[in-house]
């Protein structure tokens, strides 16, 4: 019969030490995985356990599928997914084993492991075997070429108290370890094949061809029993050592990337998380470890430095002192050397549960360099919020009033004026004055589409005439349409992901009253950043409704048969996905259907759709001073350069008025003037539909 | 109608303010002019101007201004000449004590007057509210005498000889209960005098931004210009104050004044209008500074600024 | 050390106006309100003192209910409590009347005024109160080095052409606060709101006394010549300017 003895050569009380060992590597791998359900309990809050059903499914299908892993490097994804189900089978079959052994066969009397099973067994473990050793050598030279994003140098030179190269020695230790654990695995099947050669071993196949070149160079039985004995207490002794290991190394992402996963928000960013009512100071964003959440602190341990953020972030980019990685890593040193295993043993560097967060090392320059345009969070594959998190330290310097003066006065000037320029109130709709037709109020009479127009559309003159451009479609297409005029205020999107919770609250608070007055079908938003407040963190505050953006909405328009472009403009463009539309709100396509319903051809940028590149003005930083290396070309630059190296595009479309803004300063300031225009998509569907001139004579002088 | 005028002096010099002051006074009625200090005589030939009728000189302790001593004076001026109409700077010593005379006597007050008038005995003054983006007409019902604090070089300085009678009122000053220590000069630095420029580009508040502070200075280098500021800049700690145009900074006549973003506040005006040429750019167009500048244009400032570096 | 802090809610003129009909004042719809911009760095000052003496800061203004929202801003800032005066003129010298009555009942060791209010520039309701309370006073104060134990305090007013007067002054005195004299700290809406629940002490105005002044026709001044706008897109406008410029510089 085919199977083989689990114990060959061991007496008994070699058998009873193996047994002591597992109970201590267990013991101390418990003890470890203990220690960091403490720390991640420590944190405020508890974790969220709503929809486990949903969060279970989501997880299995994320890890088993490695959808995010294998994104922007399939094949790293396929070196991960062959190292994860080589480990996977291989656990999976020691368990098996550990259950025949212990278990069905000494109490049950049941010994399954033999014959075809066991021949099917071993089929299994050594081609996932093999797959666990070709995984481990593609990551080990895709590591040894030191790519720049597994390059851990920090990006702000500030000196921490935790130097970098402990990671490299850890990453080349795990990666070392699990391939010592598969090579000698092999190895000893291989002596033990040797040993007797029984045929049906070709089913172990690797091992049996390691076996056969075994006996080939004269290893005999003999020999091969005395070298298998060695072996297998050394490939015993070196797992039993890397389960006890996984709870303090790299390994650790084993189980806390699942977890991390699992207990993810899945609206993370998009929606961020308001603060307790009637909140105490100390209740306000992050400002030690133990504010943040448990499953913060458990994504801290998550993070594998896969650096896929780190190259994702127009910050880190454009030499701003921030990578979302470092910061990430900053976080973990931070909450181990405080709470965790490290500080339990108090093995330096130490950090003090109520140390600040910011300051040593992180700096505050680090958190305010942030555009919260979601790059990192959306391709992070082990579902770290980072954008949540750096919120969430910006609620606490605003809080304390610890911030750029440049951006202390634009929101003392929206508290006051209700816009970011501090123009008066009765400014806000003087644009739909200048239009040779009537723009309704909405607030004094019922409308089917409530226009939500924005800061920037309502009062940036450049960005005036998109917003007369769409009201003119609109009045063309025969749209009831209104607006709110001196009703409305800034939507709070930016206020609320500068840090400012309070003065989002107080903005969101006093739009949904007004907009709640108001008798309308669906809300329209001319700009991405209101759209998305609107859209996904007004309901919490009480204002749910259908709000669409306007790409969305001229599109439906042309579906409809509503608009028809009455010229086809010919014009070779690209196009920019602006990150509160795009990755915040996953609309993608509207704009390019939109696109080609002008008759305009597009072609696509290298960055586009979800990894679009941030044009550096949002989470506020439109509002602060520059933090980027006086060098280095700013987001916007960088992306003009991105777009004029296109073949023979004329002409750059956004749908996003600060996009207007920045994208037309940085074609002067990125030396392409004269090569590529900035254009509203609004504009060119405007063109499109070959009306008169929009009579803009009060707003072009 | 008698009008008071008091001399505003700094180390022992008159100031242009009191010339204009009498200006002001000579177009209103009588003229007596109250010089007040610690060797008050000295001050005599300074302010003896044509128009002038009277000179009264009030001795005092203290050797620079010292607004207790001041309100004293003007005080038993008042008392002692009843004028209709007591006009003084809208400078800092006059806000020290002022106001403080007006409530306690009783009298019509207003102060960054810009226009006088007479309507029979009646005093009608001008002035600006809400940003100076309007004026209003005042008068002062109910009060035997009215003080009026009025704005610099608003009146041109009043010029020739005159052949006033000098007097003198005697005074009992009350101790100091805020005493002069001592003059420092607030920008010693070995920056430049923007005073002896002749071409000052000046940004304001309408930058933005303190990245772009470096931008302008480089237009500035460009074109040949000295940069100057307005005071948001300097309290805002972008610029040291040795570059502030304005009543609390410096006082410039550059043959030509390029403002860009500087709304034009009536302090700053004060510092700058008299200079040769002056051209604005600004975004809202309804900024004071473009009553005063001889060419304006609403424009995007950094937009002309680049297309000016251009020419440069 | 107990310090009042006399505040005034400002109301900003846009680019548009229209006069109520008697045309007296503008037309309360296109005015916005806002806590006077002089008025939240005698708030820090203050605050400032606090942190360093302890005590109290105290907040006083006159005004309407409207005007709370300029109190809540400098309660939310740090100040311990807030006090309002209603049915003022708004002439200093009825302001600083009103404010006497208030302040006087204080007994603080120090009272900060703003130099003056951006909607009017009278500078004169601090020096006035001053009289009203018979204290010692300071316009235009730049510096405050205050002396506890002597009750005196050394400060810095800011005169004309960048020159300083150093002066020691005893306290209590009236100090009226220039711009830039410290960098006033955010006041976060948390806080505001929070100052919502502060009770606000209201009282009403004695009243009596004539006021400074009574408006009898508010206008939009002749711009007279004006300046001669130069139109056109921004090169061309640079092209004038740099035209303009090298002839007068010739």
């Amino acid at each position: 019969m085919e199977t083989r003895e689990t114990f060959a050569g061991l007496s008994t009380w070699q058998i009873a030490l193996w047994y002591t060992l597992i109970v201590i590597s267990t013991s101390i791998f418990a003890w470890g995985a203990g220690r960091l359900v403490i720390k991640y309990m420590r944190g405020r809050g508890s974790f969220p356990v709503d929809r486990p059903l949903h969060r279970a499914g989501r997880t299995a299908w994320i890890v088993f599928t490695h959808a995010w892993i294998k994104r922007r490097d399939g094949v790293a994804g396929l070196a991960h997914a062959m190292i994860f189900y080589g480990f996977v089978v291989l656990f999976i079959g020691t368990g098996i084993l550990a259950f025949q052994d212990d278990f069905a066969e000494p109490i049950l009397g049941w010994d399954f492991w033999q014959g075809t099973f066991y021949l099917v067994y071993s089929l299994f473990l050594d081609v996932f075997g093999a797959f666990l050793i070709i995984g481990l050598v593609i990551l080990g030279v895709k590591r040894a070429r030191k790519p720049k994003r597994l390059d851990y140098t920090r990006v702000d030179g500030v000196t921490s108290r935790y130097a970098r190269w402990h990671y490299e020695v850890g990453d080349w230790a795990f990666v070392g370890s699990l391939l010592f654990l598969g090579v000698t695995g092999f190895f000893l099947e291989a002596l033990r094949i040797a040993e007797t050669d029984p045929s049906f071993e070709k089913w172990s196949p690797v091992g049996w061809v390691v076996g056969q070149g075994l006996i080939a160079i004269g290893v005999d039985g003999e020999t091969a029993s005395a070298a298998h004995f060695r072996s297998w207490w050394v490939h015993g002794v070196a797992a039993l050592t890397f389960v006890a290991a996984i709870p303090f190394t790299k390994a650790v992402h084993m189980m806390a990337a699942p977890a991390s996963v699992a207990t993810r928000n899945d609206r993370a960013g998009k929606e961020l998380v308001g603060l307790p009512p009637n909140a105490r100071p100390e209740e306000v964003g992050y400002g030690v470890v133990t504010d943040m959440t448990p499953a913060h602190l458990l994504q801290l341990d998550a993070c594998t430095k896969c650096g896929k953020c780190h190259e994702a972030c127009p910050a880190t980019a454009s030499g701003y002192p921030l990578s979302p990685r470092d910061l990430v890593l900053d976080l973990r040193e931070q909450s181990e050397g405080a709470l965790g295993i490290r500080g339990w043993l108090t093995v330096p560097p130490l950090f003090h549960s109520d140390e600040n967060l910011l300051g040593n090392p992180i700096k505050p320059e680090t958190v305010w360099s942030c555009m919260q345009c979601m790059a990192c969070v959306e391709i992070c594959p082990v579902g770290i919020e980072h954008v949540p998190i750096i919120n969430n330290l910006r609620r606490r310097l605003v809080d304390k009033g610890e911030m750029d003066s440049l951006l202390q006065t634009t929101l003392e000037t929206i508290y006051e004026s209700g816009n970011s320029f501090g123009e008066p109130k009765r400014k806000r709709g003087r644009w739909a004055k200048e239009l040779d037709f009537e723009v309704k109020d909405a607030r004094k009479e019922p409308v089917d589409v409530l226009w939500f127009v924005g800061d920037f559309a309502s009062l940036d003159p450049r960005n005036i005439r998109v917003t007369q451009a769409l009201a003119r479609i609109l009045h063309h297409a025969g749209v009831d349409f209104g607006i709110l005029y001196e009703g409305e205020r800034n939507a709070g999107n930016d206020v609320r992901r500068a840090g400012e919770e309070g003065l989002f609250t107080d903005l969101a608070e006093s739009n949904i009253e007004a907009i709640s007055a108001c008798e309308f079908n669906r809300i329209l938003t001319s700009d991405p950043h209101s759209f998305n407040t609107l859209k996904n963190e007004y309901p919490a505050l009480g204002g749910s409704w259908d709000v669409v953006h306007h790409s969305q909405f001229l599109l439906e328009l042309f579906q409809s048969g509503v608009l028809t472009a009455g010229k086809r403009l010919g014009r070779r463009v690209t196009y920019h996905d602006p990150c509160t539309l795009g990755r915040y709100n996953g609309v993608y396509d509207e704009p390019r259907a939109l696109i080609a319903a002008t008759g305009c051809e597009l072609v696509e940028m290298q960055r586009v759709r979800d990894n679009s590149f941030c044009c550096g003005a949002g989470g506020g930083r439109i509002w602060m001073s520059e933090l980027k290396a006086p060098d280095a070309p700013r987001p916007s630059e960088s992306r003009m350069h991105e777009a004029t190296a296109l073949d023979r595009v004329s002409t750059f479309v956004v749908c996003c008025p600060k996009d207007v803004t920045m994208y037309e300063d940085a074609v002067k300031t990125s030396g392409h003037e004269g090569e590529i225009e900035v254009r509203e998509l609004t504009e060119l569907v405007l063109e499109s539909l070959d009306l008169e001139p929009v009579a803009l004579a009060a707003a072009a002088d | 109608m008698s009008v008071l005028v008091v001399a505003e002096h700094l180390r022992g010099q008159i100031r242009d303010v009191t010339r204009e002051l009498i200006t002001a006074a000579r177009e209103l009625g009588q003229v007596t002019v109250a010089a007040i200090g610690q060797d008050p005589g000295s001050l005599v030939d300074a302010v003896n101007i044509d128009g002038v009728a009277e000179i009264v000189t009030v001795t005092i302790g203290a050797g620079e201004f010292e607004n207790d001593a001041y309100q004293a004076a003007v005080e038993a001026l008042i008392a002692d000449r009843k004028p209709r109409v007591t006009l003084l700077g809208f400078t800092v010593n006059s806000m020290g004590y002022g106001p403080a005379a007006a409530v306690k006597l009783g009298l019509g007050f207003a102060s960054d007057v810009h226009g006088v008038a007479l309507e029979g005995d009646a005093v009608i003054a001008t002035r600006s509210f809400y940003g100076s983006k309007v004026s209003a007409e005042l008068d002062f019902p109910g009060v035997d005498g009215v003080m009026l604090l009025l704005r610099p070089t608003v009146w041109a300085p009043a010029e020739g000889r005159g052949s006033a009678s000098v007097s003198s009122l005697e005074v009992t000053a009350p101790a100091s209960r805020a005493r002069h220590r001592e003059l420092v000069e607030a920008s010693t630095s070995s920056d430049v005098d923007i005073t002896q420029a002749d071409f000052l580009l000046s940004i304001g508040r309408g930058i933005g931004d303190k990245e772009n502070v470096e931008m302008f200075k480089e237009l500035a280098a460009k074109m040949g210009a000295t940069l100057s500021v307005s005071r948001p800049l300097v309290d805002a700690g972008w610029m040291p104050s040795s570059r502030q145009v304005g009543q609390s900074g410096k006082t410039v006549k550059p043959s030509v004044y390029l403002a860009f973003g500087i709304s034009g506040a009536v302090q700053h005006l004060a510092g700058m209008k008299a200079s040769g040429t002056i051209i604005a750019v600004n975004t809202d167009p309804e900024a004071a500074i473009f009553n005063v500048a001889q060419y304006g244009a609403k424009a995007d400032l950094f937009d002309v600024a680049e297309e000016l570096e251009k020419l440069y | 050390m107990k310090t009042v802090v006399c505040i005034k809610q400002v109301l900003q003129l846009g680019d548009e106006v229209e006069f109520t009909d008697d045309g007296l004042d503008v037309d309360p719809d296109y005015l916005d309100p806002a806590l006077n911009e002089w008025d939240s760095f005698a708030t820090e000052e203050a605050l400032q003192l606090r942190e360093r003496l302890g005590g109290e800061v105290v907040l006083v203004t006159c005004g309407s209910k409207a005007s709370e929202a300029a109190l809540r801003r400098c309660l939310a800032m740090g100040a311990d409590r807030a006090i309002r005066i209603e049915g003022v003129d708004r002439d200093p010298f009825s302001v600083a009347r009103a404010l006497a009555e208030v302040v006087s009942a204080e007994n603080a060791d120090l009272v900060l005024c703003g130099v003056q209010s951006s909607d009017a520039v009278q500078a004169a309701t601090g020096t006035a109160l001053a009289e009203l309370l018979d204290l010692p006073r300071a316009a235009v104060v730049t510096k405050v080095e205050y002396d506890a134990g002597a009750r005196t305090a050394v400060v810095d007013r800011e005169l004309e052409g960048g020159l300083v007067d150093r002066v020691e002054i005893d306290t209590p005195a009236v100090l009226t606060i220039q711009t830039g004299i410290n960098e006033p700290r955010y006041a976060n809406l948390r806080a505001i709101k929070q100052a919502e629940q502060v009770e606000i002490d209201v009282r009403n105005a004695a009243g009596g006394g004539v006021p400074a002044y009574r408006v009898r026709k508010m206008f939009v001044p002749d711009r007279g010549e004006g300046a001669e706008m130069i139109g056109g897109s921004p090169a061309e406008i640079a092209a004038r300017i740099a035209s303009i410029v090298k002839e007068r510089l010739a």
